[in-house]
Protein backbone atom coordinates (compact mmCIF):
# COMPACT_ATOMS: atom_id res chain seq x y z
CA UNK A 1 0.00 0.00 0.00
CA UNK A 2 0.88 3.53 -0.81
CA UNK A 3 -0.05 7.15 0.32
CA UNK A 4 0.05 10.55 -1.16
CA UNK A 5 -0.80 13.24 0.97
CA UNK A 6 -0.98 16.98 -0.18
CA UNK A 7 -2.56 19.83 1.38
CA UNK A 8 -3.65 23.06 -0.52
CA UNK A 9 -5.38 26.29 0.59
CA UNK A 10 -7.90 28.00 -2.19
CA UNK A 11 -8.01 31.97 -1.80
CA UNK A 12 -11.87 31.68 -2.27
CA UNK A 13 -14.46 31.02 0.06
CA UNK A 14 -16.18 27.55 1.29
CA UNK A 15 -19.10 28.02 -0.95
CA UNK A 16 -17.21 29.24 -4.22
CA UNK A 17 -14.87 26.14 -3.83
CA UNK A 18 -17.81 23.19 -3.78
CA UNK A 19 -19.73 24.91 -5.87
CA UNK A 20 -16.67 24.62 -8.16
CA UNK A 21 -16.16 21.23 -7.08
CA UNK A 22 -19.71 20.27 -8.64
CA UNK A 23 -18.79 22.47 -11.92
CA UNK A 24 -15.34 21.35 -12.45
CA UNK A 25 -16.26 19.69 -15.61
CA UNK A 26 -15.36 20.07 -18.51
CA UNK A 27 -12.62 22.51 -17.51
CA UNK A 28 -9.45 23.20 -20.11
CA UNK A 29 -7.13 20.62 -17.91
CA UNK A 30 -10.08 18.02 -17.88
CA UNK A 31 -10.11 16.68 -21.58
CA UNK A 32 -9.96 13.01 -20.61
CA UNK A 33 -13.52 13.33 -18.81
CA UNK A 34 -15.36 12.39 -21.24
CA UNK A 35 -18.57 12.38 -19.21
CA UNK A 36 -20.17 13.17 -15.32
CA UNK A 37 -23.55 11.83 -14.58
CA UNK A 38 -25.40 11.95 -11.01
CA UNK A 39 -26.51 8.80 -9.94
CA UNK A 40 -27.96 9.74 -6.56
CA UNK A 41 -28.58 13.17 -4.61
CA UNK A 42 -30.44 13.90 -1.59
CA UNK A 43 -30.35 16.21 1.51
CA UNK A 44 -30.44 13.99 4.35
CA UNK A 45 -33.08 15.24 6.85
CA UNK A 46 -31.34 14.67 10.37
CA UNK A 47 -28.05 16.10 9.18
CA UNK A 48 -28.95 18.47 6.79
CA UNK A 49 -25.70 17.39 4.88
CA UNK A 50 -25.99 16.88 1.12
CA UNK A 51 -25.01 13.54 -0.22
CA UNK A 52 -23.96 13.12 -3.85
CA UNK A 53 -23.00 10.36 -6.09
CA UNK A 54 -21.47 11.01 -9.50
CA UNK A 55 -20.65 8.70 -12.42
CA UNK A 56 -17.37 10.01 -13.96
CA UNK A 57 -16.13 8.17 -17.54
CA UNK A 58 -12.51 8.94 -18.19
CA UNK A 59 -9.96 8.25 -20.94
CA UNK A 60 -7.29 6.29 -19.50
CA UNK A 61 -5.14 3.67 -20.73
CA UNK A 62 -3.36 0.58 -18.49
CA UNK A 63 -0.08 2.32 -18.22
CA UNK A 64 2.67 0.44 -19.86
CA UNK A 65 4.70 -0.30 -17.25
CA UNK A 66 2.18 -2.01 -15.78
CA UNK A 67 1.20 -4.38 -18.65
CA UNK A 68 5.11 -5.20 -18.63
CA UNK A 69 4.46 -7.18 -15.30
CA UNK A 70 1.01 -9.01 -16.10
CA UNK A 71 0.32 -12.16 -17.02
CA UNK A 72 -0.74 -12.25 -20.75
CA UNK A 73 -3.80 -11.97 -21.41
CA UNK A 74 -4.70 -9.71 -18.17
CA UNK A 75 -4.49 -6.00 -18.81
CA UNK A 76 -4.78 -7.19 -22.56
CA UNK A 77 -4.40 -5.01 -25.45
CA UNK A 78 -8.39 -4.72 -25.58
CA UNK A 79 -8.74 -1.83 -23.68
CA UNK A 80 -11.35 0.63 -24.91
CA UNK A 81 -8.89 3.22 -22.86
CA UNK A 82 -12.06 4.06 -20.60
CA UNK A 83 -12.80 3.95 -17.01
CA UNK A 84 -15.61 4.62 -14.40
CA UNK A 85 -14.45 6.39 -11.53
CA UNK A 86 -17.33 6.54 -8.77
CA UNK A 87 -17.83 9.86 -6.67
CA UNK A 88 -19.32 10.37 -3.14
CA UNK A 89 -19.52 13.66 -1.51
CA UNK A 90 -20.69 14.99 0.94
CA UNK A 91 -21.12 18.69 2.00
CA UNK A 92 -22.38 20.05 5.43
CA UNK A 93 -22.41 23.50 4.74
CA UNK A 94 -23.10 24.71 8.69
CA UNK A 95 -19.67 23.03 9.48
CA UNK A 96 -18.17 24.80 6.83
CA UNK A 97 -16.86 21.23 5.43
CA UNK A 98 -17.00 18.73 1.90
CA UNK A 99 -15.59 15.31 2.06
CA UNK A 100 -15.56 13.77 -1.29
CA UNK A 101 -14.01 9.99 -1.81
CA UNK A 102 -13.19 8.98 -5.65
CA UNK A 103 -12.20 5.41 -6.54
CA UNK A 104 -11.74 3.37 -9.79
CA UNK A 105 -14.29 0.58 -10.78
CA UNK A 106 -12.57 -1.52 -12.77
CA UNK A 107 -8.88 -3.32 -12.58
CA UNK A 108 -9.52 -2.75 -8.65
CA UNK A 109 -7.63 -6.36 -8.42
CA UNK A 110 -4.56 -5.14 -9.98
CA UNK A 111 -4.81 -1.56 -8.56
CA UNK A 112 -7.55 0.50 -6.61
CA UNK A 113 -6.88 4.24 -6.12
CA UNK A 114 -8.91 5.65 -3.73
CA UNK A 115 -8.98 9.71 -3.89
CA UNK A 116 -10.32 11.43 -0.17
CA UNK A 117 -10.40 14.69 0.06
CA UNK A 118 -11.62 17.39 2.62
CA UNK A 119 -12.59 20.71 1.94
CA UNK A 120 -13.10 23.15 5.30
CA UNK A 121 -13.31 26.40 5.56
CA UNK A 122 -11.08 28.91 6.95
CA UNK A 123 -11.79 32.43 7.93
CA UNK A 124 -9.04 34.88 7.97
CA UNK A 125 -8.23 35.99 11.09
CA UNK A 126 -9.57 38.94 12.90
CA UNK A 127 -12.75 38.14 9.81
CA UNK A 128 -16.27 38.22 12.32
CA UNK A 129 -18.46 35.62 11.73
CA UNK A 130 -20.22 36.56 8.02
CA UNK A 131 -23.73 35.76 6.66
CA UNK A 132 -23.05 32.25 4.83
CA UNK A 133 -23.27 33.23 1.27
CA UNK A 134 -21.42 33.21 -2.21
CA UNK A 135 -18.43 35.59 -1.78
CA UNK A 136 -17.54 35.59 -5.41
CA UNK A 137 -17.06 39.73 -5.38
CA UNK A 138 -13.67 38.86 -5.46
CA UNK A 139 -12.47 40.31 -1.70
CA UNK A 140 -10.47 37.79 -0.40
CA UNK A 141 -12.22 37.46 2.98
CA UNK A 142 -12.10 33.64 3.44
CA UNK A 143 -10.01 30.77 2.76
CA UNK A 144 -10.64 27.07 2.21
CA UNK A 145 -7.96 24.17 2.73
CA UNK A 146 -8.30 20.89 0.88
CA UNK A 147 -6.28 18.16 2.13
CA UNK A 148 -6.02 15.28 -0.36
CA UNK A 149 -5.03 11.57 0.23
CA UNK A 150 -4.63 8.65 -2.60
CA UNK A 151 -4.29 5.46 -1.75
CA UNK A 152 -2.65 2.89 -3.88
CA UNK A 153 -3.15 -0.41 -3.29
CA UNK A 154 -2.18 -3.61 -5.90
CA UNK A 155 -3.90 -6.81 -4.49
CA UNK A 156 -2.07 -8.49 -7.39
CA UNK A 157 -1.47 -12.08 -6.38
CA UNK A 158 -2.88 -12.23 -2.87
CA UNK A 159 -6.34 -11.37 -1.14
CA UNK A 160 -5.53 -9.86 1.80
CA UNK A 161 -6.15 -6.18 3.57
CA UNK A 162 -3.87 -4.35 5.32
CA UNK A 163 -5.41 -1.51 7.87
CA UNK A 164 -2.82 0.91 8.36
CA UNK A 165 -3.40 4.50 8.25
CA UNK A 166 -1.23 6.89 7.60
CA UNK A 167 -0.46 10.07 9.97
CA UNK A 168 -1.85 13.63 9.69
CA UNK A 169 0.41 16.45 8.05
CA UNK A 170 -0.06 20.09 8.44
CA UNK A 171 0.91 22.67 5.68
CA UNK A 172 1.55 22.38 1.83
CA UNK A 173 3.73 19.64 1.92
CA UNK A 174 3.48 15.84 0.62
CA UNK A 175 4.15 12.89 2.63
CA UNK A 176 4.66 9.20 1.61
CA UNK A 177 4.42 6.55 4.06
CA UNK A 178 4.89 3.11 2.61
CA UNK A 179 3.57 0.25 4.52
CA UNK A 180 5.35 -3.03 5.62
CA UNK A 181 5.16 -5.82 3.73
CA UNK A 182 3.21 -8.71 4.59
CA UNK A 183 4.02 -11.10 6.20
CA UNK A 184 3.99 -14.38 4.28
CA UNK A 185 6.95 -16.86 3.09
CA UNK A 186 9.72 -15.42 1.92
CA UNK A 187 10.49 -17.37 -1.15
CA UNK A 188 6.39 -16.46 -2.42
CA UNK A 189 6.39 -12.93 -1.06
CA UNK A 190 9.65 -11.75 -3.01
CA UNK A 191 7.84 -11.70 -6.40
CA UNK A 192 4.37 -10.95 -5.56
CA UNK A 193 4.92 -8.03 -2.94
CA UNK A 194 7.73 -6.81 -5.77
CA UNK A 195 5.05 -6.35 -8.11
CA UNK A 196 2.58 -5.23 -6.47
CA UNK A 197 4.46 -2.33 -4.90
CA UNK A 198 5.61 -1.57 -8.49
CA UNK A 199 2.09 -1.47 -9.50
CA UNK A 200 1.57 0.63 -6.81
CA UNK A 201 4.06 3.10 -7.30
CA UNK A 202 3.64 3.78 -11.21
CA UNK A 203 0.08 4.75 -9.73
CA UNK A 204 1.52 7.04 -7.46
CA UNK A 205 3.89 8.57 -10.05
CA UNK A 206 0.89 9.42 -12.49
CA UNK A 207 -1.33 10.83 -9.40
CA UNK A 208 1.13 13.85 -9.03
CA UNK A 209 0.06 14.94 -12.43
CA UNK A 210 -3.13 14.13 -12.03
CA UNK A 211 -3.70 15.93 -8.63
CA UNK A 212 -1.48 19.10 -10.39
CA UNK A 213 -3.80 19.33 -12.88
CA UNK A 214 -7.15 18.93 -11.05
CA UNK A 215 -5.68 21.99 -9.04
CA UNK A 216 -5.01 23.74 -12.15
CA UNK A 217 -8.84 23.23 -13.67
CA UNK A 218 -10.40 24.37 -10.15
CA UNK A 219 -8.47 27.29 -10.50
CA UNK A 220 -10.23 28.08 -14.09
CA UNK A 221 -13.17 27.68 -12.97
CA UNK A 222 -12.75 29.11 -9.42
CA UNK A 223 -11.78 32.38 -11.63
CA UNK A 224 -14.60 32.09 -14.09
CA UNK A 225 -17.16 31.82 -11.28
CA UNK A 226 -15.47 34.95 -9.21
CA UNK A 227 -15.78 37.08 -13.04
CA UNK A 228 -19.15 36.13 -13.79
CA UNK A 229 -20.47 33.67 -11.07
CA UNK A 230 -22.66 30.35 -12.55
CA UNK A 231 -23.10 31.82 -15.86
CA UNK A 232 -19.29 33.05 -16.23
CA UNK A 233 -18.26 29.34 -15.40
CA UNK A 234 -21.16 27.87 -18.28
CA UNK A 235 -19.85 30.22 -20.83
CA UNK A 236 -16.31 29.40 -20.50
CA UNK A 237 -17.01 25.89 -21.06
CA UNK A 238 -18.96 26.74 -24.05
CA UNK A 239 -15.61 28.55 -25.69
CA UNK A 240 -13.70 25.80 -24.21
CA UNK A 241 -16.11 23.46 -26.29
CA UNK A 242 -16.19 25.66 -29.58
CA UNK A 243 -12.30 25.78 -29.12
CA UNK A 244 -12.02 21.95 -29.37
CA UNK A 245 -14.93 21.66 -32.32
CA UNK A 246 -13.17 24.62 -34.34
CA UNK A 247 -10.18 22.50 -34.14
CA UNK A 248 -7.78 25.98 -33.79
CA UNK A 249 -8.54 26.94 -30.30
CA UNK A 250 -5.70 27.78 -27.77
CA UNK A 251 -6.93 25.04 -25.86
CA UNK A 252 -6.68 22.42 -29.32
CA UNK A 253 -3.01 23.50 -29.62
CA UNK A 254 -2.62 23.18 -25.72
CA UNK A 255 -3.82 19.86 -25.70
CA UNK A 256 -2.41 18.98 -28.87
CA UNK A 257 1.29 20.19 -27.34
CA UNK A 258 0.34 17.56 -24.54
CA UNK A 259 -1.95 18.85 -22.22
CA UNK A 260 0.62 20.31 -20.09
CA UNK A 261 1.57 24.21 -20.37
CA UNK A 262 -0.92 26.41 -19.55
CA UNK A 263 1.34 29.82 -21.10
CA UNK A 264 -1.80 30.89 -23.17
CA UNK A 265 -4.11 31.27 -20.00
CA UNK B 1 -22.01 21.26 -18.52
CA UNK B 2 -20.39 18.15 -18.10
CA UNK B 3 -22.15 15.69 -21.27
CA UNK B 4 -23.89 12.50 -20.26
CA UNK B 5 -22.36 8.86 -20.72
CA UNK B 6 -26.07 8.70 -22.01
CA UNK B 7 -26.23 11.18 -25.19
CA UNK B 8 -29.91 10.93 -25.36
CA UNK B 9 -30.28 11.96 -21.90
CA UNK B 10 -27.98 15.11 -22.72
CA UNK B 11 -30.93 17.72 -22.45
CA UNK B 12 -33.12 16.36 -19.39
CA UNK B 13 -29.59 16.38 -17.39
CA UNK B 14 -28.73 20.09 -18.57
CA UNK B 15 -32.31 20.89 -17.27
CA UNK B 16 -31.27 19.03 -13.81
CA UNK B 17 -28.15 20.43 -13.57
CA UNK B 18 -28.75 23.82 -14.26
CA UNK B 19 -31.82 24.00 -11.32
CA UNK B 20 -29.15 22.11 -9.36
CA UNK B 21 -26.55 24.71 -9.84
CA UNK B 22 -29.23 27.82 -9.13
CA UNK B 23 -30.95 26.03 -5.66
CA UNK B 24 -27.36 24.54 -4.82
CA UNK B 25 -25.71 28.58 -4.60
CA UNK B 26 -28.96 30.66 -3.72
CA UNK B 27 -30.71 27.95 -1.51
CA UNK B 28 -28.63 25.42 0.12
CA UNK B 29 -25.44 27.38 0.37
CA UNK B 30 -27.08 30.03 2.30
CA UNK B 31 -28.66 27.70 4.43
CA UNK B 32 -31.92 27.23 2.92
CA UNK B 33 -31.49 22.85 3.89
CA UNK B 34 -35.01 21.40 3.42
CA UNK B 35 -36.44 22.58 0.10
CA UNK B 36 -36.26 20.33 -3.16
CA UNK B 37 -36.84 22.12 -5.84
CA UNK B 38 -35.32 20.19 -9.16
CA UNK B 39 -36.90 16.71 -7.73
CA UNK B 40 -39.22 16.57 -10.46
CA UNK B 41 -36.11 17.05 -13.10
CA UNK B 42 -34.05 14.74 -11.48
CA UNK B 43 -36.96 11.85 -11.20
CA UNK B 44 -36.57 12.57 -15.57
CA UNK B 45 -33.58 12.47 -15.87
CA UNK B 46 -32.56 9.35 -13.73
CA UNK B 47 -35.08 7.39 -15.59
CA UNK B 48 -33.80 8.36 -18.57
CA UNK B 49 -30.08 7.40 -17.48
CA UNK B 50 -30.67 4.26 -15.47
CA UNK B 51 -32.33 2.10 -19.57
CA UNK B 52 -28.55 3.32 -20.11
CA UNK B 53 -27.00 2.42 -17.64
CA UNK B 54 -28.42 -1.07 -17.47
CA UNK B 55 -27.81 -1.88 -21.18
CA UNK B 56 -24.16 -1.37 -20.66
CA UNK B 57 -24.13 -3.50 -17.45
CA UNK B 58 -23.23 -0.19 -15.38
CA UNK B 59 -25.74 -0.76 -12.95
CA UNK B 60 -24.53 -3.70 -11.30
CA UNK B 61 -21.14 -2.48 -11.50
CA UNK B 62 -22.07 0.49 -9.64
CA UNK B 63 -24.14 -1.67 -7.02
CA UNK B 64 -20.52 -3.50 -6.01
CA UNK B 65 -18.36 -0.14 -5.78
CA UNK B 66 -21.16 1.50 -3.60
CA UNK B 67 -21.12 -1.33 -1.20
CA UNK B 68 -17.27 -1.61 -1.18
CA UNK B 69 -17.51 1.97 0.07
CA UNK B 70 -20.08 1.81 2.44
CA UNK B 71 -18.15 -1.07 3.82
CA UNK B 72 -15.07 0.93 4.01
CA UNK B 73 -17.20 3.71 5.60
CA UNK B 74 -18.98 1.36 8.50
CA UNK B 75 -14.75 -0.02 9.33
CA UNK B 76 -13.98 3.21 9.43
CA UNK B 77 -16.48 4.13 11.88
CA UNK B 78 -15.64 1.22 13.87
CA UNK B 79 -12.05 2.05 14.15
CA UNK B 80 -12.98 5.40 15.74
CA UNK B 81 -15.47 4.75 17.93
Amino acid sequence: MKFFENVFTYDYSFPAVSLAYFLRYPNPYSRHVLTTDVIDRYVDPETKRLHTIRLHLKKSKVPSGILKLLPKGIGGSDSSGQSYILETTTVDVNEGWMKTESRNMEWTGILSVVEKQFYQRQPLDGALDKPQGLSLDGKMSEQTTVKTTVTFHSRFGQGKLLGRRTADTTGDQVGEIEDEAPRRGFFTSLSTAGIQRTIELIGLNRTRDAIAKSKQGMNIVLERLRGGGIVGVLEGMRQDREAIVGGDGPWKRVWLRGNADDDEH
Amino acid sequence: MAASIAPECNDIKEKYDTCFLKWYSEKYLRGNTTSNDCEELFTKYKTCLNVVLKEKGIDSMLEDARKSTTKEIDAETLRRG
